[in-house]
Order: C-alpha cells, then structure tokens, then sequence
C-alpha cells in the first residue's frame, strides 16, 4: 500500500467528506484549472467510493458502564 | 413499660425509636394547605384530606418542584414526634400526584427557571454533526433504548457509545440520573454530545423529567445534551431545558447521527456534481476555443478581402497605364531620332510602320 494511500485510510469519514467537498469547491472556484480537473475529478470519484465503503463497514462500539448511579460513591 | 417511668426527652425519644422501627418511612397522600417557607431554607405544610391534617416539614434544598396551596401529593417520609411535641411528617420525598397537579407543579417551576433565563435560545448550544464520543444515559432494559440502539447503528458506524444505565421513572431515578450526568461531565475526555432518552408514559412515570434537581443538572453540563423524552406530545422540563429536544428516543437516535444511505447518496451526488462541472468545463473550453478560432479565421479573412480589394484597385491602376490599352485608344508609340533623314519605327495597336522623318518643327 502507498503512502498516500494509507494516510487516506487514516482519514475519518467525516474528514474524507470534507475533502470531497473541498474537491467541488476547487471545481467551482477560481483556482479552477482544466489541466488538472481530470485527476481531481477521478480524487473526487475515489472518494465518494472510500466513503461508501467505509460508512457500509463502520460499526459501533457500545459499553454499558459498569458504575452504578443507584447510590453516592 | 407501665412501671417505667420516663423524662420527656426520653419518652420522645423511645417514641421516635418506635416509629423508626415500625415506620422507617411512610407514603402518605393528601392536598398540600399552609405552605410556607421560612428563613428560605425550611419548607413546613400541612398534608389534609377529609377527615384529618398531619404537618410535614423539610428543608427547602430537598424539594424537588415547587409546591403550592391545594396540589394533591404523595409525600415519603419518616413520621417523627419533635421535641417540641409537634407529630411531624420529615419529608424525604414529594411528588405531585393526579394530572392537575403535575401540571401545575409543571407551570411553576417552568416559571420560575425561565425568570432565570434557563430556557433562553442563546445558550442553547449545537450538537458536532457527526459526533465521534456518545454518552447515553437510560435503562438499558427499556425498549427505547432498544429502538435507539437499532436506530443509530441502521444510520451510522464508528461511534464510541458509553451507556450509563439508571431508573427513569420512581423517586431515586432523578438522582440516579443526576448522578449519571455528574460522572460523564468529568470525565477526562469529554463525550461530545449527552443523550438521555425514556420511552412514553403516564404523566406521573415522565415527571422524574420535571425533577428541579435534574433539570438544572442538565442545564449546567459542560457537554451539549440531547434529551428524547416520551411521545411526541408529552413536554418535560428536561427536554425544554435540553440543548436539542428529541420528540422520542427514536427521533434522539435520528438528530444524533445522519444517515449513512443519505451521506452515501450524497457523497456521490458531489462526485457525480463534480463530472458534471469537469464536462461543463470541457465545453466551455472547447466553445471558447472555438469561439477564438472563428475570430482569428474573421480576422485573417477580413485582412485578406481587404488585401484583395487593394490588389483590384492596384490592378485596375496598372491596366490603365498598360501602353497596349493607350495604343487600342488609337495612340501611336514612336521610337527612333527625331531628325531629318532618320528612320523612326511607329507603333500603331495592330500595325508596326517604319519611316523616314523628313521635316522636324518646333510646337
């Protein structure tokens, strides 16, 4: 695996969401460059597909606490 | 004990003694009358039904919603003679009872935190959209937090959920609860959202929710609180005082967490948004560059037709001056000395002539 592709597993799903959005901005914005637009565009369709994958294996963790609130201590 | 003989003090105390043994504490209902609060600290009314009156008396610090002449309530507490010689009842435990007087206890500690500002919209705080740290506070025997469970792993993943399991209904379950709030809010790490959840009920079962103790703990917590109380229709101080207000713990479950099918949907949404702009893009380049290759083949034509139109002007010029054009006018060119004797070469448009000069005259 690549560097950068495991620094993009270490990415949350939200921070990944973030990125993609940041990717549509890029798209709209000024800084808009048609050189580049191809490889963000495949950034942007490897993302949506990442977080597809991640939000569809994500589980979560619940713990009851084992303190007991029925008393002071 | 009737050869017993007793000092006052000690008879009441072998009384109290008695009652504590037979009664530790009592459950007694009845209509509130004389409520009074002296020095603002100690709380003294008289508990009254149809045939008979007993006094009660506690500190104001125990009261758990404010009481006011005619509400009907169960009181717990421990029956105790005082030195004095007054029976009294020493409250550990008061709740409205009956549906008019809930509400009423309802209405006036509802006032009474909203003069404090409590319920202002400023200080209402918002919840992370996708928390990572969750801490619940519920039964975990109750099926509302079967539902919420359920809700929020159909709609999200990766959550750490810490659950602190309390009564929600009964005299300890605001306490319990209270204490519940206590242990999360210090814990190192803060969980990022507090969620407190109970299924329906009767209006006696959800007033633990309108507990004064319980509704200013929520209040002061350092971490914004969620609370999902009852039905749609039933309203607690908790959920009022609450930084978001769930209708259920279903609908607590849904604020809580977004929809993964929805954020998947989404996501490609954007990614598909952003082929759509990358096609936009190519178009208009692809115009554009059109556009600019349609104005430089204007340009280039424009220059030629004007180069052309020179070219005819230039041309009909030189035609004019085209000696074979004078000749056609019937002009003749003569070439040779312009001296008697010498030969001259006359050129007429269709004939060459040669001649010779013979007389030669000044104009």
């Amino acid at each position: 695996m690549s560097e950068a592709n495991k620094t993009e597993d270490k990415k949350s799903v939200q921070e990944k969401l973030t990125d993609l959005s940041e990717l549509v901005g890029w798209f709209q914005g000024a800084s808009f460059k048609l050189e580049t637009a191809l490889d963000k565009f495949k950034e942007a369709e490897a993302l949506a597909e990442e977080i597809e994958k991640d939000l569809t294996k994500l589980k979560n963790d619940i713990k009851i606490v084992k303190k007991r609130f029925d008393s002071e201590a | 004990m009737d050869d017993v003989l007793l000092s006052v003090s000690d008879f009441v105390a072998l009384t109290n003694q008695t009652l504590e043994y037979a009664y530790p504490t009592v459950q007694v209902e009845g209509e509130v009358a004389e409520f009074r609060v002296s020095q603002g600290k100690w709380v003294s009314f008289k508990l009254k039904d149809d045939g008979a009156v007993v006094n009660c008396f506690t500190a104001l610090s125990q009261m758990r919603i404010p009481l006011e002449d005619g509400m009907r309530v169960v009181v717990v507490a421990a029956p105790r003679l005082n030195v004095k010689g007054y029976f009294n009842l020493n409250i550990r435990a008061v709740k409205p009872v009956g549906e008019g007087s809930i509400k009423k206890g309802f209405d006036l500690l509802k006032a009474k935190l909203e003069k404090e500002g409590l319920f202002a919209l400023e200080r209402k705080r918002s919840l992370p959209r996708v928390p990572k740290r969750v801490a619940v506070i519920t039964s975990t025997e109750s099926a509302a937090y079967a539902d919420f469970v359920k809700i929020i792993n159909e709609r999200w993943g990766g959550l750490d959920v810490e659950v602190a399991h309390t009564q929600v209904q009964g005299v300890p379950a605001p306490d319990q609860i209270i204490r519940a709030i206590r242990y999360f809010n210090s814990l190192e790490v803060l969980p990022e959202v507090l969620v407190i959840i109970r299924g329906g009920g009767s209006a006696e079962d959800l007033s633990t929710f309108n507990d004064e103790p319980l509704v200013r703990a929520i209040a002061e917590s350092r971490i914004p609180t969620l609370v999902g109380v009852g039905h749609e229709v039933d309203h607690t101080l908790a959920d009022i005082i609450s930084d978001v207000r769930a209708a259920t713990p279903t609908n607590a479950a849904q604020i809580l967490v977004p929809d993964r099918q929805e954020i998947i949907r989404g996501a490609r949404a954007q990614a598909s948004s952003v082929g759509y702009l990358l096609t936009q893009a190519i178009d208009s380049y692809s115009r554009q560059t059109k556009e600019n290759l349609n104005a430089a083949f204007s340009r280039i034509q424009e220059k030629l037709d004007g180069t052309f139109e020179q070219l005819g002007v230039l041309r009909v010029a030189v035609a004019q001056l085209n000696p074979d054009n004078v000749l056609r006018r019937g002009y003749a060119l003569l070439r040779g000395e312009q001296t008697i004797g010498a030969t001259l070469e006359i050129e007429t448009a269709t004939n060459i002539i040669t001649t010779e000069v013979q007389d030669v005259r000044s104009k």
